[in-house]
Formats: structure tokens, sequence, C-alpha cells
């Protein structure tokens, strides 16, 4: 009898779960990246305008971004804060997903923001489902998903191909003209593709042009696709919880905030891949099989002036056996009295690259092996060779894989200029050769180095090839080595192998920073660290960063970072065949609101993760 | 070449913190003469080979050197093309980023048309409106100078923030005659000691500040040398 009712009891819980699921239920399986927040009850305050503005909102934004948000706060859309906020992202073969699934507490709330959205199915598999332009909504009990799906480019033009010449036409189009490098603005190219690239509309309004066809096709790709992820999602409850058991365990953790990345599905979409995919299919799922289980899951803590994000990057065996052996390697302590304490932002990177190499060798050449490819044979042939010849006690006695890098900020170099002098009696002018300064980023970087005879030969020779290499003695100086104008310095001693442009650190502190080393406490949270340690002071780094040097991916994330204060601090844990642990601290100072901050980790974290 | 300009007038005033330019008039009695122009960017190196070495900057595309190259090039046969100007002459140093301009013309009217017309033709645009604007006048005895609007344009779209390093700036202009002068508007222009040449210098802030710093009438006496 106790156990009837405990089974009565068991099942109206399991089917109550079933029936009213909540907003993560709701991510669909494509998802590859997740970003769950569990207390959005901080959210409350933040508007609609400030939340559409971040990067992981552009996609779904523009039905929002009419007016209908102006002035309103997230509250006032009428969520339901009791619930999960899941941003989700996922980039496939054949289509781009993105979008958000959330508590609803007032639909008629809801409808007034989202009041673009026209409903398109009463009544599918229980839910309701609202279309504007691409963006849609689905609502299902108590949930709401709003998804953006979009067919990729390369698979409309595939599919638009395919059809237009399957009808007997020929290319559309009739004269590319050749790049002869100019450079054309908006208006230009738009009157050469008007005169001489697009295919000429037909008088048949039945029959369409190539552009016309395509815009048909992606349109019905785009359905068929948002069909499929519909069906999947709530008539097969084929979910990402469902799909990964990983992110059903993670999305249960009583974190603030979950984070997941599946890095197995992003090296399976990987466009770059598309050669092994097409050519040498069976390397690739060899390749796939090497990566299979690589999978990225945090959690997220809000503190008191802090966030912390706990990363676990997981991995299969047979990666795992390899970032197990480049990780067995003692920390390298010469590193430290390097890095003065007056760095802004510093690096430490400690890894065993000969017992990485020598793992990597045993795992993947016998997957190389196993390839009936000429080409792949011959390369198979050359590694097995250079194994053999290379003195791999030389390489890897050179450069053995653990490094350290800092910024130390912007400093006044000397360069040379040319000045104008005049002549009182005519102001006729001649040209002097004058000092001059500029400003310019510090950065360091060091190896640890074992054959530090190796380096010295390389220097000694290029010496005698240029003037502008010299020996100073304690260090090595090229002149004019950083964009035709300022020096570089290598240090080679005590083991390390150092580049920097700091003529303070080569000239007067080639044997360390001494007393001026970075403070005990620093020191010894970067030997405590596993393989990798970081630690950046925001407002003093990121804020004078030069970012024209970087890439625009690179820059985008600094930007989303730029005006903070604050610390960050990157730690790993001890690798293992099976993960690795890292722990990301953010502590921030000033008046923003927590709700703020996050949302501005969220966005950084998603333009990496993107 | 649209974007050429444009981008050349971006790289050399987002670098105007250390831009000096000279831009010498030498002026006949007949209206004839020689224009000079020149643009320093030595003490700017490493932030120019550092733009140079970008694909894109704010969104423009940095040419190279060989386009930049080619660009001068083109701007030169076309400045040589124009009625009334010759001698088309420019000198490029890319080591240290100095760029030398000089043309001969038959009068201010043909120099200012033939640079007008220059652009122009280069830009693709419609219409320049600051291209309207007349920067010189010669009468015989009398010129009047000042900077062209396009200049001025450019120069007022520099960001403040940097006001300590946009006082190391300079623009430098001379005006030579073969006759001596006999006074001139500006008081802050200095007469050579020949007596036939004024110089009005400025830092790139106080240019920004008032574009009218450079302006100047000069008036001639009957000497000629």
């Amino acid at each position: 009898m106790k156990f009837k009712s405990l089974f009565l009891i068991a099942l109206i819980f399991n089917l109550s779960i079933l029936f009213s699921q909540t907003s993560e239920y709701l991510i669909p399986k494509d998802a590859v990246t997740v970003f769950s927040i569990n207390n959005i009850s901080l959210l409350q305050k933040v508007s609609v305008d400030e939340l559409i503005s971040y990067d992981f909102m552009e996609e779904v934004h523009q039905e929002l971004f009419d007016g209908s948000t102006t002035g309103k706060t997230l509250k006032d859309l009428g969520l339901d804060f009791d619930q999960k906020l899941n941003v989700f992202y996922g980039k496939g073969l054949k289509n781009e997903i993105s979008g958000f699934s959330f508590g609803v507490k007032s639909k008629e709330q809801l409808f007034t923001v989202f009041d673009d959205f026209e409903m398109l199915h009463k009544d599918f598999h229980g839910a309701q489902v609202y279309g504007s332009f691409f963006n849609n909504l689905i609502i299902r009990d108590k949930s709401a998903l709003l998804i953006r799906v979009e067919p990729t480019m390369e698979f409309i033009d595939q599919m638009t191909d395919s059809i237009w010449y399957s009808r007997g036409n020929e290319s559309p189009f009739d004269y590319v003209p050749q790049d002869d490098g100019a450079i054309m603005d908006e208006e230009i190219y738009d009157e050469a593709i008007e005169q001489q690239i697009f295919p000429e509309a037909s008088d048949d309004p039945n029959v369409k042009n190539y552009y016309e066809l395509r815009d048909s096709v992606q349109l019905v790709i785009q359905r068929n696709q948002l069909d499929v992820i519909l069906h999947e999602l709530l008539e097969k409850k084929q979910n990402l919880i469902a799909f990964d058991p990983r992110f059903g365990e993670q999305i249960q953790h009583n974190s603030d905030g979950v984070f997941y990345m599946d890095n197995s599905r992003n090296l399976e979409k990987a466009s770059g891949l598309w050669y092994f995919q097409t050519i040498l299919p069976t390397l690739y799922n060899d390749i796939q099989e090497l990566y299979t289980g690589n999978v990225i899951l945090g959690d997220m803590y809000f503190k008191d002036n802090s966030v912390e994000f706990v990363l676990d990057a997981r991995y299969g065996e047979q990666l795992g056996s390899i970032y197990g052996e480049m990780n067995d390697s003692r920390f390298d302590k010469n590193t430290l009295k390097y890095i003065p304490q007056t760095s802004t932002g510093y690096f430490t990177y400690n890894v065993n690259l000969r017992k990485a190499y020598e793992k990597a060798y045993e795992v993947v050449m016998p997957i190389l092996m196993d390839e009936k490819n000429a080409q792949i044979a011959m390369n198979v042939l050359t590694i097995e060779l250079l194994n053999e010849y290379i003195n791999k006690d030389a390489l890897f006695g050179t450069y053995k894989g653990s490094m350290f890098g800092f910024f130390n900020g912007i400093k006044k170099i000397k360069t040379k200029k040319i000045e104008f002098f005049y002549n009182e009696d005519t102001f006729e002018y001649g040209e002097r050769e004058a000092e001059a300064e500029e400003d310019m980023p510090i950065f360091t970087i060091g190896i640890s180095i074992d054959r530090d005879d190796i380096p010295e030969k390389i220097m000694k020779h290029l010496g005698r090839l240029t003037s502008k290499i010299k020996n100073m003695g304690d260090y090595w100086r090229m002149d004019n080595a950083i964009l035709d104008a300022a020096p570089v310095f290598l240090i080679n001693k005590n083991g390390l192998l150092i580049l920097t442009n700091d003529e303070d650190l080569a000239v007067n502190h080639s044997n360390g920073y001494g007393k001026e080393k970075l403070a005990k406490i620093n020191v010894k949270k970067a030997k405590k660290s596993g393989f990798m340690y970081g630690a950046v002071d925001i407002a003093e780094t990121l804020n004078r960063f030069p970012t024209d040097i970087l890439s625009p991916r690179q820059n985008e994330m600094i930007q989303s970072l730029k005006g903070k204060s604050g610390k960050l601090e990157l730690t790993s844990s001890e690798t293992t065949k099976s993960h690795t642990s890292f722990d990301i601290n953010y502590v921030y100072e000033g008046k923003e609101s927590s709700a703020k901050h996050l949302l501005d980790l969220i966005n950084t974290i998603y333009v990496v993760s993107k | 070449m649209l974007k050429f300009i444009p981008f050349l007038f971006f790289i050399l005033f987002s670098l105007s913190s250390c831009i000096e330019i000279v831009d010498d008039l030498s002026l006949k009695s007949d209206g004839s003469g020689t224009f000079k122009y020149t643009v320093n960017l030595s003490s700017s190196k490493i932030k120019v080979n550092s733009i140079l070495a970008l694909d894109s900057i704010d969104g423009k595309r940095v040419p190279n050197i060989d386009e930049i190259r080619q660009k001068i090039e083109q701007f030169v046969k076309t400045l040589d093309a124009q009625y009334g100007i010759s001698n088309v002459k420019v000198e490029e140093n890319y080591t240290d980023f100095i760029f030398k301009f000089q043309c001969d013309f038959t009068s201010v009217l043909t120099l200012q048309d033939g640079l007008k017309q220059s652009i122009f033709i280069l830009s693709k645009e419609k219409s320049i409106p600051q291209l309207d604007h007349n920067w010189l006048s010669w009468d015989g005895n009398k010129l009047v100078r000042s900077i062209p609007e396009i200049t001025g344009k450019k120069i007022n779209e520099i960001n403040n923030s940097d006001i300590e390093l946009l006082k190391k700036g300079s623009y430098t202009s001379i005006t030579r005659f073969d006759k001596t002068i006999d006074k001139f508007e500006n008081q802050a222009a200095q007469l050579s000691k020949s007596k036939m040449a004024v110089m009005v210098k400025t830092d790139t802030y106080r240019l920004k500040e008032n574009q009218d710093i450079l302006e100047n009438t000069i008036y001639l006496g009957l000497s000629k040398n």
C-alpha cells in the first residue's frame, strides 16, 4: 500500500514537471552555446533598450527595437522572474539559430512589446506560435521562446544553384568586372551591380530571375528549418536537456547562472573543415572522434562586488591523454621575478611541450596512418622522417612550452624625427634629424629554455649580417625592430628567453626585478594555479590597451569590457585525463549594478564563444 | 580612389597630434608661381607604420604603400594635365613619412581650379561643396589667402581629447614674392629679413580653435629684386 502511494506521488510529481516545463526546456537541441541565468530578479530594473544594445541580442532585437520598448524595464515585459532566462546560439552547416527562452507571468504585458508578432499556429503541440519576419515567439504554458532561424548563405546558394541549373538556365552572371584594386564605395558598387552583375528581371512575373529565386529559396528553407526545430522541440520534446545530459545536469545546479558550450559541435560546424568533410570523410570522422566529449560547462556566482565563473573543460579520453601529458610540468619560478609589481596585466602558462608532442604523436599518427590517401600517406612519411631526424632534445630544450607575459602600460620611447629649420632672411627651409618621443605600449613575453646556446648562435650570426643587432652584454638590442622605428631587446639568461620593448627591463633588470617584482601574494596565486594563471586590472590595462593592433574580433572583445573598473583573475586547476577546471573571478568597483556587470560579462563571453 | 582621399585626410588628421605641414606659395608679379606643400609625419613613424599594418581602421580600408604610391602617381598625372599647371612633382619618403608636393602655375586661379578639378576627378564624388571655396585671390598688388575649406572641415573633425598632443602638430604658411612686402594684416605673421617673404606658423590645436588664424592679406611695395 505504502509503495503504491509513493508511486502515485512520484507519478504526479513527474507529470507536473512534464506539463509545466519551465523556460530551460524550450532551448533547442541545436544550441551550441547557452547562458542561463537563474537569479534573474537581478535584472528586473534593466531597461529593455539597454538589453537589446548587447551583442547577444543583435540577432533578435530588430523587431523589438521599434519604439515599443522605450522606457520599459524587463519587469514591464511581463517576465516571470522565478524562471531562468536562457540565452543561446548555435551555428550548423545549414543554419544559424539564436534567441532566448524565459518565463512568462503576463502575456498581455509581453505583447505590449512584442506587438508586431502575428499568430501562426494557435495550438502547435500545446504551444502558440507567433511570427514577425525571421523572428518567432513560441509560448507554451508559462514559458516562452524567442528564436531566430537563419539558413546559411552557403546552403541557400547551393540549393538555388541546384534549382536554377536543373531548370536548364545558364549562368546568371553575364559579366564580373575584374578587381583592379580600386576602392569602391557603396554607390559605385551598386551602380556596377545594376549595370553589369545583376541578372535582369524577366517580363513574365511568373518567371523569376536568379536573385528572386534565391529569395524564395531562402524563405522556404527558413520555414522548413523552423518547422523541423519546432517539431523536434515541441512534438518530440528533443530539447537541449534531453539531447545532452551534461547540460541537463548542469542546469540543475544551484548557482546564479550556468554556462554551456559544446566544442565538439563547434568543430563539426567549423567551415574550415569542409575539405576534410568532403575529400577525406574518414579522417574527418576520426578527428571528430578525437573531439568527442569536448564541452565547457560553467557555474556563475554573484557575490558582493564580484562575479565568479567556475568553468569545467571536459574532453574525451584520447584528447585528455594529450592534455594530461602536456600539463605534467613543473612551474618555472624564475618567470615570476621578471614580472614587476607595477604590471597591470600578466599571465603565466606552464606546459610540457615535449610530453604533449610524444603523446600527440602516439594518438594522432595511427589515425593518419589508417587513411588511404596518397597525400596523407606522404604527409605521414614526412612526419615520421622528421620525427626520426630532428633533434628533439634541442628543439624542446629551446622551447619547453612554458611562457609568461605582461603588459606594463604605455611608455615614451625615443625615436628619430625629421624637423624643418628656417632661414630667417628668406624663410627657405632645410631638414635636420632630431630626437622625438612616441607613446608605445610596453609588452614583454618570455619562455623557459634549457638550450640558451641556440638563440645565442642565431643572434650572433644575425648580428654579423646587420648592424641593427648588437650584443650589449646582458642582452641583445635590435634597432628599429618594431614598425621600423623602435628597438626590441632580447634577454637570454637564467633559463629564460625574454623578448621585450621595455628598455628599462633590458638595461636595469636583466636578472629580474628584485624587490620590485610581483607581490608575494600574487606569486603564491600564480604558483598554486594549474597550467595557467592570469590577472588583469581592467581600468589600467584594457582602457589603455592599444586596440589598433588587434583584429576586429579581439577588438570587439576588449571593447565589451572597456570602461569598466575592477580586476579579472583567471586560475586553472590541475589537468586530469577527463577535465580541467578554470576559475574566473571578476571583482568590480564603482556604482554600476551587478546586473550591468553580469550582462557585460555575458556579452564578453558570447563574443568570445560565437 | 573614392575612399582614398577621405582616408588620406583621416590618416593625416588622426595623426594631427604630430603632423607638420608647410604650405609654401611663391608668386611672381605676373601672377604665375610655384606652390609647394609638405607633410611631415616623421615624428609619428610608429603610429603610421602601425596603421599601415592594419587592414582597416574605423571602418575605412587601409591601403598599402604600393596603393598609396599608385594613387599619388595618378594624382600627379591628373594635376599635370590641368590647364595652367606644369612641373608637378611629388617626393615620397616612406621611411620617415615625409611627402613633398610641388607644381608651377600660371595664375592663382588656375592653381585653385587645377587642384579642385583633380580632387573632384579622383574622388568621383558628384559634388564636393567645400571645393567651391576659393582660398587665394591676387590682384597684382594684393594677395588674400586662407586655408582651403576642405582642410578646415577636416581639422574641425579632430578629436579634442588629446589637446596636449594637438599642440605639438604645426601648420606653417609661407608666401614669397619677387617684390618687397609693404604690409600685411595678420599680426601673428613674420616678415623675412629680405622683406620678400611672410610666414605664419601655428599649432594644430590653435588652428582647430580658430581656422582664420592663418588668413592673411599681403600688400606689396613697388620695388622688385
